[in-house]
């Protein structure tokens, strides 16, 4: 794995904070992994984690999957902080494009996952309140959405049609363009 | 993980994140969303989601475009609205009114049109809530004109422009003297026209395109009837005064249009050949301006097309989205300065249009019947 333990670090990166899974999984991660998540840190600035932080929203499958996320972003923002400090020369953008792309590619097949996965993806990126992590989850589900019929979008995702027969007909009526 | 297992179902806060992410310019997949269970309905209404919409988009997209007719005797083309991405019909006032003549601006949400009866005025229609306001004529008489209508509530980011109040800029020739331009503008909540402002511009007047608002200042073009003296008119509305800019480069001689570039410039586009070609006007810190070319298009290649015609000109351009539109001899196009992305919007031949008024708005399921229905529940 690559960074926190590299000699040069400061030692706060180093600094290991411990996430508990719903079903009682530990995973220890970097701090700068951590803080991806506004939640965690907000709880690592009021100093509550020592002992571990609890999830129970999360299970240990999906922690697991939010923590790879988290460890290939922290790598790249240590990256991106370390080049900008540098002076910007044609091979040092040339890196910064090939880490790029790599990110880019790791996110495409981070989301090669089924949908119920997504949402569960997608929820604890919204209760960890990892903005990266919530952006390409949701766009994802945001890109499916789009050109599909109400029923199809249902099905998808596997939502209940509460509307009565007559309010969907008033919406249909009131919307008609918007499936012609 | 097991793949035949259902989704979990979602908090509203994860829907919302998800709806936020539809594209502001298909407004169609908002109005289908709304129409997959309550609480999804219920989230694209709320007046709380939409501003968070609004925000996370920025500026409005660009739903449709509106003919600005030529000077004086234009023959005029069918009034109408024509749709840039897929929203409702909007009715154009025009379409059973015979006193309604074409557009002279799109702003803000709004559409400032102009009226043929015999005591004159405006008509400031809004496509998305379909209000409507009619304006008196100032009591001045005038030749050719150029109108801008802005919205004037205090504070506004200009996402969301509805129904608050208004202002309508009048830039015209006086009648008798063409040498002479006028400003004046109209206060929606007193219901009066300012003191007219005047200026000597020589030969040069008002010509019937679209203004561009920069600032405080607006910026029109001047011309002769044929176009070979050609200037640029400024009247900055805070002040209330009219001047005359620095010269445009040549590509104005043709057809230009005036743009508010994102830096906060004044920008300008004009074709030559088959080549598209963008100024932007650079001010220096000691207030002198000069325009620098900022980027030459070769239209036949980003619009594969073998041929453009002789009489491609650009007739439009939508700030904030920077979307020129460009007139040629097989149709009206739209062509996105970011993604390079074309599109035919009317097959309407060259001619047709004088110039093209761009219409932006968010169009989110809130205006529609759909907001009662969603807070029954």
């Amino acid at each position: 794995m690559a960074s926190a333990g590299s000699g040069d670090e400061k030692a706060a990166a180093a600094a290991m904070i411990t996430l508990i899974s719903s079903d009682n999984e530990k995973f220890e991660v970097t701090e700068a992994t951590a803080t991806l998540s506004q939640t965690i840190r907000h709880m690592i600035e009021d100093g509550c984690t020592d002992g571990g932080v609890p999830l129970p929203n999360v299970t240990s499958k999906i922690l697991a999957r939010v923590i790879e996320y988290c460890k290939k972003h922290a790598t790249a923002a240590a990256g991106e902080e370390g080049s900008s400090s540098s002076f910007s020369d044609a091979a040092f953008l040339e890196v910064d494009r090939a880490f790029l792309e790599e990110l880019e590619e790791f996110d495409d097949a981070f989301l090669e996952v089924d949908r119920a996965t997504l949402f569960d993806l997608i929820l604890a990126a919204n209760y960890l309140d990892i903005k990266g992590l919530l952006n390409l989850t949701c766009q994802k589900v945001a890109d499916s959405v789009k050109g599909k019929t109400p029923e199809q979008i249902r099905e998808m995702y596997n939502i209940v049609n509460d509307l009565t027969p007559e309010e969907e007909a008033e919406i249909r009526r009131e919307t008609q363009w918007a499936f012609e | 993980m097991d793949p035949s297992r259902p989704p979990p179902e979602l908090i509203d806060d994860a829907v919302a994140e998800i709806l936020l992410r539809l594209p502001p310019a298909e407004p169609e997949h908002l109005f289908r969303a709304a129409l997959v269970c309550k609480p999804w309905l219920r989230i694209l209404c709320d007046p709380a989601f939409l501003r968070r919409y609004r925000a996370f988009h920025g500026a409005p997209p660009l739903l449709g475009l509106l003919h600005r007719l030529g000077p004086v005797f234009d023959d005029a083309p069918v009034l109408r609205f024509v749709p840039a991405t897929t929203v409702p019909a909007f009715p154009h006032p025009g379409s059973n009114d015979l006193s309604c003549r074409g557009a002279l601006d799109c702003r803000h949400g709004r559409v400032l049109l102009e009226l043929r009866s015999l005591s004159g005025g405006f008509l400031v229609w809004d496509p998305v809530t379909g209000d409507r306001h009619t304006v008196p004529d100032p009591d001045i008489w005038y030749f050719a004109e150029s109108a801008a209508v802005l919205c004037a509530a205090p504070g506004c980011e200009h996402l969301d422009c509805h129904g608050g109040p208004f202002r309508v800029v009048l830039l015209c020739a006086e009648d008798s003297r063409r040498d002479i331009t006028l400003a004046s503008v109209y206060l929606s909540e007193t219901g009066v026209w300012s003191e007219t402002v005047s200026l000597p511009t020589g030969n040069i007047y008002v010509q019937a395109m679209r203004v561009a608002l920069v600032g405080d200042e607006i910026y029109f073009v001047l011309g002769n009837g044929d176009c070979d003296e050609i200037g640029i008119g400024v009247y900055d509305w805070a002040r209330n005064c009219l001047s005359v800019a620095n010269p445009p480069p040549p590509v104005a001689y043709g057809q230009c249009v005036l743009m508010a570039m994102e830096d906060g410039s004044l920008g300008l586009s004009g074709i030559e050949e088959s080549s598209l070609y963008l100024w932007s006007r650079k001010v220096n810190s000691v207030g002198a301006a000069e325009w620098v070319q900022c980027r030459v298009i070769d239209l036949k290649t980003v619009m594969s097309v073998a041929d453009l015609g002789d009489r491609a000109r650009v007739i439009g351009f939508a700030e904030g989205v920077d979307v020129i539109i460009v007139s040629t001899d097989v149709g009206v196009f739209t062509f996105d300065l970011k993604s390079g992305h074309v599109r035919k919007v009317d097959n309407c031949e060259a001619g047709g249009y004088h110039s093209a008024l761009p219409y932006m708005s968010f169009y989110t399921p809130d205006h529609s019947g759909l907001s009662s229905l969603a807070r029954i529940h």
